[in-house]
């Protein structure tokens, strides 16, 4: 207790040899004291930086809070933000990018598919046109016509080979009408149709009309 | 040119007609011996109304169309001598819509006019005889007139 005392009374008495001392024992205390004091000193320190960072931090949330009134203030709190809206536009850039990925593999499956529909036509045209040139003159001949059977009610559409003889046309409009063939006359522009007449034979065209008369005999 | 204007109405009236006319009706451009057509003389033929007189007849009627059809009617024709008070002893009907002083339009076509004549077969016009014996019968014999019309369809069976 006295040396206590004495002790703190020293630096009381002795002003000016207690302040060189400190000093140097402030010095000493940063060099010697190696268990207790750098430990505090890290703390300090840390603590330090952290109070920084969260200066920084707070910074930042006002800067966010106040954009309007502090936009003239330095960048730091910019770039966080740009970094952020960086962030979002990188986001928006990949669903941009995959919207357009799609966009062009539902393009090009669109291009694909005319591709495939337009080959196959051409080939279907060749083969038609390859077709038809080939046996032209066969395929004339069994070209196909609609011709309208008309009686006194109306008119019924038939379609047969320009070169098929009536009388099959005219057995099936019999059977059709469920009238006897032996009492129907068939004309065309007033002449009676001969059952081994064919519509080409007697110059007939799409759409012509064969008249038909039910005779009483 | 006015030919050429002829010709191409005709042309389509006949296209027209293939696609669609009354039944019975006929109507088709002369063919000539050497097979060319002449579309400006047709024979036609008009069936009698059924449920009158007149039916069961098909007669023949000959359109003349001149180098001023569509301006102008055609001249139809019945045989010489067809009994009707509106037919000249010629053959020619007498109708207002054939007059090119009267009813005649150039929109009026081939259909119209074989319909036309088709009506005033049973429905004669007496104001405008073309004939004697017809139209006497007609205003004085109703029943001779009758007989001489019925007479007259048997005379013209269809053709075929």
């Amino acid at each position: 207790m006295m040396e206590e005392f004495s002790e703190e009374l020293e630096p009381l008495f002795d002003y000016r040899r207690v302040q060189p001392l400190n000093v140097v024992y402030l010095d000493d205390d940063d060099f010697d004291a190696p268990s207790a004091s750098p430990p505090k000193r890290r703390k300090i320190s840390d603590s330090a930086v952290e109070k920084v960072d969260d200066t920084v931090k707070a910074v930042n949330v006002i800067d966010c809070g106040d954009k309007e009134e502090e936009d003239w203030l330095p960048p730091p709190p910019k770039v966080s933000l740009d970094t952020k809206l960086r962030g979002e536009d990188s986001t928006l850039r990949e669903l941009r990018l995959k919207k357009q990925e799609l966009a062009s593999l539902a393009q090009s499956a669109e291009n694909v598919m005319r591709a495939v529909e337009e080959s196959v036509k051409k080939e279907l045209s060749d083969s038609l046109e390859a077709v038809a040139e080939k046996p032209s003159k066969p395929r004339c001949e069994r070209n196909k016509i609609v011709l309208s059977i008309q009686d006194k009610d109306g008119a019924k559409q038939f379609r047969i080979y320009v070169d098929d003889k009536f009388e099959r046309l005219f057995k099936m409009y019999a059977d059709k009408a469920k009238l006897d063939l032996k009492s129907l006359v068939f004309c065309f522009d007033g002449d009676k149709i001969g059952p081994a007449a064919t519509p080409d034979a007697l110059g007939m065209e799409d759409h012509d009309i064969i008249e038909v008369h039910v005779t009483s005999s | 040119m006015s030919g050429g204007i002829a010709r191409g109405r005709l042309a389509e009236e006949r296209k027209a007609w293939r696609k669609n006319h009354p039944h019975g009706f006929v109507a088709k451009p002369e063919t000539l011996s050497d097979g060319t057509v002449n579309l400006m003389v047709w024979h036609c033929t008009i069936p009698g109304k059924t449920g009158t007189d007149w039916e069961g007849g098909f007669f023949p009627l000959t359109l003349h169309f001149s180098e001023d059809y569509p301006s102008k009617p055609p001249k139809c024709k019945f045989p010489p001598g067809f009994f009707h008070p509106n037919v000249y002893p010629s053959g020619t009907v007498c109708l207002s819509i054939l007059n090119e002083d009267s009813g005649w339009r150039p929109a009026i076509t081939v259909k119209q006019i074989l319909v036309g004549i088709q009506d005033l077969l049973d429905q004669p016009n007496p104001a405008d005889p073309a004939q004697t014996e017809g139209y006497h019968l007609f205003i004085q014999d109703a029943t001779e007139y009758k007989k001489r019309v019925r007479q007259q369809a048997k005379q013209y069976p269809p053709l075929v």
